[in-house]
């Protein structure tokens, strides 16, 4: 990674977040319904990043030890278990399944 | 986590001057999860970040410039297949778009000046946002936010710099099962959105958007068009307020 490609990427970067974060201001007030857009966006993004980040290998999809340890996750979340028990758990256990 | 249990709203409405007391953070359990979280993925995506830059400073200032793990790994997966330049230059820009819709997701829900909003935007992640936009108040959302931006940073930060210098001595991420800990990390940060039907059906119809188009779409794509998930939650009815 050069220079110049981390300073394209972070320009890329910036440059959405900004025309996101605006845009979301001017949408609101513009067009109501966009209040409670804003809040389901996130979960239907934060969705689609937790699901990828589960079962996807590339670009085929695949159940293994990731997915056992949300499992475990998922129930801890359900139980309104800590944050941080929620964490290492689905370590613990993804690792486990890899031994 | 904090906004659940509304003694911070009847504060708002006695106090015209807040006491330190008032202001909102999230629980310090789920601050420590996530600078936890953080420094765990700012080990592993550096460590790789490292062995393909090799040079410490470029990784290091990748890190704090780019500011989106996403971004590089998405251009490095690219450039390690093969591709040009720009291929993976389009790809690290592609995955990033989901930070654009968080940060209009958050735009909406804050009531700040606009360099407040210019940090706030360059800020927008997963996590601090998804924890956030579940406040009632735009007070709330932005101090929220702020405090969760500052544990991820500070467990990012902390993270890259150990990944950099002490890398070799953390092995293989994958066999500690560290590539579980982020999932499992946003799966916590939008529990209370998910006691919402609406919050509910959103993750969901996002999360089956997604993994349709997994197989048969390029990189990013699938994250980008899972917004089609809140159209879904549209049609269930709003919580009462």
């Amino acid at each position: 990674m050069t220079w110049l490609v981390i300073v394209l990427l972070a320009a890329g970067v910036w440059s959405q977040r900004l025309l996101g974060m605006f845009a979301g201001g001017l949408l609101l007030d513009r067009v109501p319904l966009f209040a409670r857009l804003a809040t389901l966006i996130p979960a239907a993004v934060v969705g689609a990043v937790i699901i990828q980040l589960t079962v996807a290998d590339g670009r085929s999809l695949t159940l293994d030890a990731r997915a056992a340890g949300m499992l475990v996750a998922g129930v801890l979340v359900w139980r309104r278990a800590p944050v941080i028990v929620v964490v290492v758990a689905a370590a613990v256990v993804t690792a486990l399944l890899r031994v | 986590m904090s906004g659940s249990d509304g003694t911070g709203e009847a504060t708002y409405c006695k106090n015209s001057v807040m006491p330190l007391s008032a202001l909102r953070r999230p629980d310090l359990g789920v601050l420590l999860g996530i600078g936890l979280t953080f420094f765990t993925l700012g080990v592993t995506v550096n460590v790789l970040v490292l062995e393909r830059t090799g040079s410490e400073l470029r990784t290091v200032v990748a890190a704090l410039v780019v500011n989106a793990a996403t971004t590089e790994l998405a251009y490095l997966a690219v450039r390690d297949a093969g591709g040009g330049l720009l291929a993976g230059l389009i790809a690290g820009w592609v995955v990033a778009t989901r930070f654009g819709l968080l940060a209009a997701g958050l735009g909406a829900r804050i009531s700040v000046g606009r360099w407040h909003r210019v940090a706030a935007g360059l800020q927008s992640f997963d996590p601090n946002v998804g924890i956030a936009v579940q406040e009632r108040h735009p007070r709330d959302v932005i101090r929220v936010f702020w405090w969760v931006t500052l544990m991820m940073h500070v467990g990012w930060i902390s993270g890259t710099l150990v990944g950099v210098f002490l890398g070799n001595v953390i092995g293989d991420a994958d066999r500690l099962g560290l590539d579980a800990v982020f999932p499992a990390l946003l799966l916590a940060v939008i529990a209370n959105l998910l006691r919402r039907r609406d919050g509910l059906a959103a993750a969901m119809a996002g999360a089956i958007v997604c993994a349709a188009l997994i197989p048969v779409s390029p990189a990013g794509v699938p994250i980008i068009l899972s917004l089609v998930g809140v159209l879904a939650a549209l049609v269930v009815p709003e919580p009462a307020a």
